[in-house]
């Protein structure tokens, strides 16, 4: 096993503290739970209060192993817990990763291909069963026999390679060694893995109880695991959340035991209706977006209510590079200068930066692209040296959601006028990503937007441009980018251990990754990042809002 | 809709006509055609409406002299960033906003992309019905729009009314297999509801196109709406007209006919298809009515005109989000429907008065 590192080091950027490979083992993971920093959370705890309501976006699941929307992943927070966490805290802090349901951060072997975690002892799920060690296999297990969105995740665990090819017929993962008497946990990797940690806070990895059948739960929800847990879930209607009877008080000081006895949601997809709800006091939050075109007027009446929060998100243009015109490089460069960014911003209501760079600007890998100035001139030119001026080209975008749809209009538009026969097709939000993600649709040009799973360039550069990831189907590399040399270039940056992963020179690489793939290459087209907005009614106190990783953190909220 | 239960439209003869107006002596020659014109001049509801629909035609006609001596933009021109001159005052044709970075990820935010209201004639004829949020001109979409619905809903009307024609002929002539399986054909089509067929095909052919037995149809063409409506239509006119169909091949006339040896064809062009003549306006001035509103729903959901061309149901779905800041922009073109269609109702009704007096209990529902 050789030394062991700690793997609060990798805490990545977000703790700074990267880098640290020498540091003695127990000692520093003992240092535990990481609450000495979060900080925020006691001063937002001890102001229980019986009912918040609130109005929620749609989620897709209430089942850990196969919900993958924010709407979803903003309640879990609460309520499944993993052996790592994000921190619940506002601002960078948020993204830091301290222990959960481990009782310290992991000892990592020298070669960072040997996690061992350690579970806290005495924790229990809501319906009274015991936490063991050995329901994180289990876990991931159920993850592969659901065929589960984040299976992709752990296909570097040691001996998953059976459970890739026939996941419903996955029964064990030798790379996962538990043993429920010690309460250890070890996981052996193939290689090492710069992200394991954030991978590892996933909630595709919250154990619930082994009992737990592999197929999608809803009606109720597993379990939980933290100090909630979803009683009650009516898809696409309402759910309610309680405490969980045996969550103890200041069981891990990193998770907020929470103000609110019972939470009570009404689900909407309407962005109006769900404001109105919290404008007219029926609820105390809007987890929606305020509707752009009525930002003004809400901003004007309850501006005090509502808070705005940058988010690590990209919205951007994908070319496809298989396919005419945009596999000549002139052609996608002309899409770059053609394309004005505060113009796509006022698209969205105001409700975003302009962007050149691919990863959002609170990464510390993150270094400005200040390239392409909005030239319709030079674009035209290019479009003209390319040889592709007069060719037929579909932009791809988002029929129900009115900003994405103006935004694909707006690119049509521009495309015109660069000589393309330009159309555009637009298609529902519910099936908008599996269709262009579908090779045999042949999308060449469109709107896509990401919003990070965790905050390291490898859930950006590696899910979304690595060739070697493009896929038939479920395609997340939209434009089919693949470039070899920098292929192996986000190989390399991706298999460095933990305690490398975000040394300075390691963040170098990763900014030189963004350059290289929109100046370079003009690979995509990104143009701006995303803001979010919190309303909240006027009985809440918003100095207890915390906007983590997963957005607003409901345990924390508070009245006046 | 009862409108036109007065009793000059109970007149069902000539005879009857004539006893009204005072002698028989006055009608004696004159064909059934001047009979029917007679009565729906005395209509004036109906001609009222009429006026009103060829006003509107003339208007969308006109759309393109507005765009270029009016509005001074075409129908797909944006104008995000754009400024117009209003009293004096430089106001922007979509607003803007701004970001400022408070810190711990918070932000302040102004609020942009809110598009100008109706300036009426303020601005020189621009942004009349104000803008939309990419800053191009209502009227002129409206006004473009209307001439892709109006096109759309005539042409379709007319291609189900051509089409019902042949296979209510070919159907209620021959009858047998042929008549059992073109009523299979339309019981086929009628099982579906009219709209989610027509979203069915339209989505599906909006996606690809057309590129079969020799035709090349893209997927934006406005020919795709134009098929599908035509299509979902077939058994609401071929099935009364091959009721009709049935009933005039029992006639004297057709047995004397086929007597003399006329070939099926020429009885059924010349002999069946002149008596079908009258339903057969009535029916297509009232399906002109449907399909002008299936393209509206069609093109509301999706599945029709597909953007950023105008029709009046794209225009309805655009403002759709913002109706509560704008809702100049579902308003203006919603109004141009209800008034297409109603017009085109009424003067239906009447033109059914007028060519088929009996069916005026059909009428007062």
């Amino acid at each position: 096993m050789g030394a062991a590192v700690v793997a609060a080091g990798l805490a990545l950027v977000v703790t700074a503290c990267g880098g640290g490979s020498s540091s003695s083992s127990a000692s520093a993971s003992g240092s535990s739970s990481g609450s000495g920093s979060s900080g925020s959370i006691a001063s937002t705890q001890g102001k229980t209060f019986p009912t918040l309501k609130v109005a929620w976006g749609d989620t897709d699941y209430m089942d850990p192993g196969l919900s993958y929307r924010l709407e979803s992943w903003q309640l879990f927070q609460d309520v499944y817990l993993t052996l790592v966490i994000k921190q619940h805290a506002n601002g960078p802090a948020g993204a830091k990763i301290v222990p959960g349901l481990a009782q310290s951060m992991p000892t990592v072997n020298k070669a960072g291909t040997d996690y061992k975690f350690t579970l806290r002892k005495g924790l229990k799920y809501s319906n009274g069963t015991p936490i063991k060690a050995s329901d994180f296999e289990k876990t991931i297990v159920r993850d592969f026999k659901l065929n589960s969105p984040g299976i992709g995740f752990y296909s570097n665990i040691v001996g998953v390679d059976p459970c890739e090819k026939s996941p419903t017929k996955c029964t064990s993962i030798p790379g996962i060694v538990s043993n429920d008497a010690a309460g250890t946990i070890e996981i052996k990797l193939k290689q090492p893995e710069s992200d394991f940690l954030y991978v590892m806070s996933l909630f595709f990895s919250a154990p619930v109880p082994p009992t737990t059948p592999a197929t999608p739960q809803g009606s109720p929800p597993p379990p939980g695991s933290g100090p909630y847990y979803i009683a009650n879930y009516s898809p696409h209607k309402s759910f309610t959340i309680k405490r969980n009877p045996h969550w103890q008080k200041g069981a891990i000081a990193t998770v907020p035991d929470g103000n609110p006895d019972t939470v009570q949601g009404t689900i909407l997809d309407d962005l109006a209706q769900s404001a109105q709800m919290v404008a007219s006091g029926q609820a105390d939050y809007d987890e929606n977006l305020l509707p752009s075109d009525r930002l003004a007027q809400y901003q004007k009446k309850y501006g005090s209510q509502i808070k705005y929060f940058t988010t690590p998100s990209t919205y951007y243009f994908f070319m496809n590079q298989r396919l005419a015109p945009f596999n000549n490089i002139k052609a996608r460069q002309a899409v770059n200068y053609a394309i004005d960014r505060n113009q796509l911003v006022k698209l969205r209501g105001g409700l975003g930066k302009p962007t050149q760079n691919f990863l959002p600007p609170n990464y510390p890998q993150f270094k400005a692209i200040n390239y392409y100035k909005y030239d319709l001139n030079k674009a035209k030119q290019l479009v003209q040296q390319s040889g592709t001026k007069g060719q037929a080209v579909t932009v791809y975008t988002i029929s129900d959601v009115s900003t994405d749809k103006a935004i694909g209009e707006y690119l049509q538009g521009v495309l015109k006028s660069l000589g393309y026969k330009a159309s555009i097709r637009e298609l529902a939000g519910g099936n908008y990503f599996t269709i262009v993600g579908n090779q045999s649709t042949k999308a060449q040009i469109g709107f896509t937007d990401w919003y990070e799973d965790y905050p390291y360039p490898t859930d950006w550069f590696n899910v979304l441009l690595n060739g070697e990831k493009i896929t038939q189907i479920h395609n997340n590399n939209y434009g089919n980018v693949d470039i070899k040399p920098l292929n192996k270039q986000m190989d390399q940056l991706a298999a460095l251990p933990g305690s490398e992963a975000s040394s300075t020179g390691t963040n170098s690489k990763w900014a030189a990754l963004d350059q290289a793939f929109v100046v370079k290459n003009a690979s995509v087209a990104p143009f701006l990042n995303g803001v979010l907005t919190s309303f909240f009614s006027s009985r809440m106190n918003m100095s207890c809002d915390v906007f983590d990783d997963n957005q607003d953190d409901f345990a924390q909220f508070c009245l006046k | 809709m009862a409108t036109t239960g007065t009793e000059e439209f109970t007149l069902d003869t000539a005879a009857e006509l004539a006893a009204e107006e005072g002698g028989g002596a006055a009608i004696q020659g004159r064909s059934p055609w001047v009979l029917a014109a007679r009565r729906l001049r005395r209509n004036y509801v109906a001609l009222a409406f009429l006026a009103l629909f060829l006003l509107i035609v003339v208007c969308c006609l006109l759309a393109p002299v507005y765009s270029s001596h009016i509005s001074g933009v075409g129908p797909n021109d944006t104008n995000i960033n754009g400024t117009i001159v209003v009293n004096g005052q430089k106001l922007d044709v979509v607003s803007n906003g701004g970001i400022t970075t408070l810190g711990n990820g918070q932000v302040k935010v102004v609020p942009a992309g809110v598009p100008i209201g109706p300036q009426w004639f303020n601005a020189g004829g621009k942004y009349v019905l104000g803008a939309d949020n990419l800053g191009r001109d209502l009227a002129t979409r409206i006004l473009y729009g209307g001439e892709n619905s109006l096109q759309i809903g005539l042409a379709s009307a007319a291609i189900t009314t051509l089409l019902s024609i042949v296979f209510a002929l070919l159907a209620g002539y021959y009858g047998g297999v042929v008549d059992w399986i073109i009523t299979r054909f339309f019981d086929l089509i009628w099982a579906f509801p009219v709209i989610l067929l027509g979203i069915a095909l339209g989505t599906a052919l909006s996606i690809n196109g057309f590129h079969h037995f020799g035709l090349d149809v893209s997927g934006s063409s406005l020919w795709i709406p134009t098929a599908v409506i035509s299509y979902v239509y077939i058994p609401y006119i071929g099935r009364p007209l091959r009721g009709q169909v049935l009933a005039l091949r029992e006639k004297e006339f057709i047995e004397a006919a086929v007597a003399q040896g006329a070939s099926s064809a020429r009885i059924m062009v010349s002999e069946i298809l002149p008596n079908l003549a009258s339903s057969i306006l009535v029916l297509f001035t009232l399906i002109v009515a449907n399909t002008i509103l299936t393209e509206a729903a069609l093109s509301f959901l999706g599945a029709g005109v597909q953007p950023p061309n105008p029709s009046w149901g794209t225009l309805i779905s655009d403002g759709e989000s913002d109706i509560v800041t704008a809702p100049w922009w579902s308003i203006a073109p919603g109004v141009a429907i209800v008034l297409t269609v109603l017009s085109l109702n009424v003067f239906g009704d009447g033109l059914r008065d007028a060519l088929d007096p009996r069916a005026k209990v059909r009428i007062e529902h």
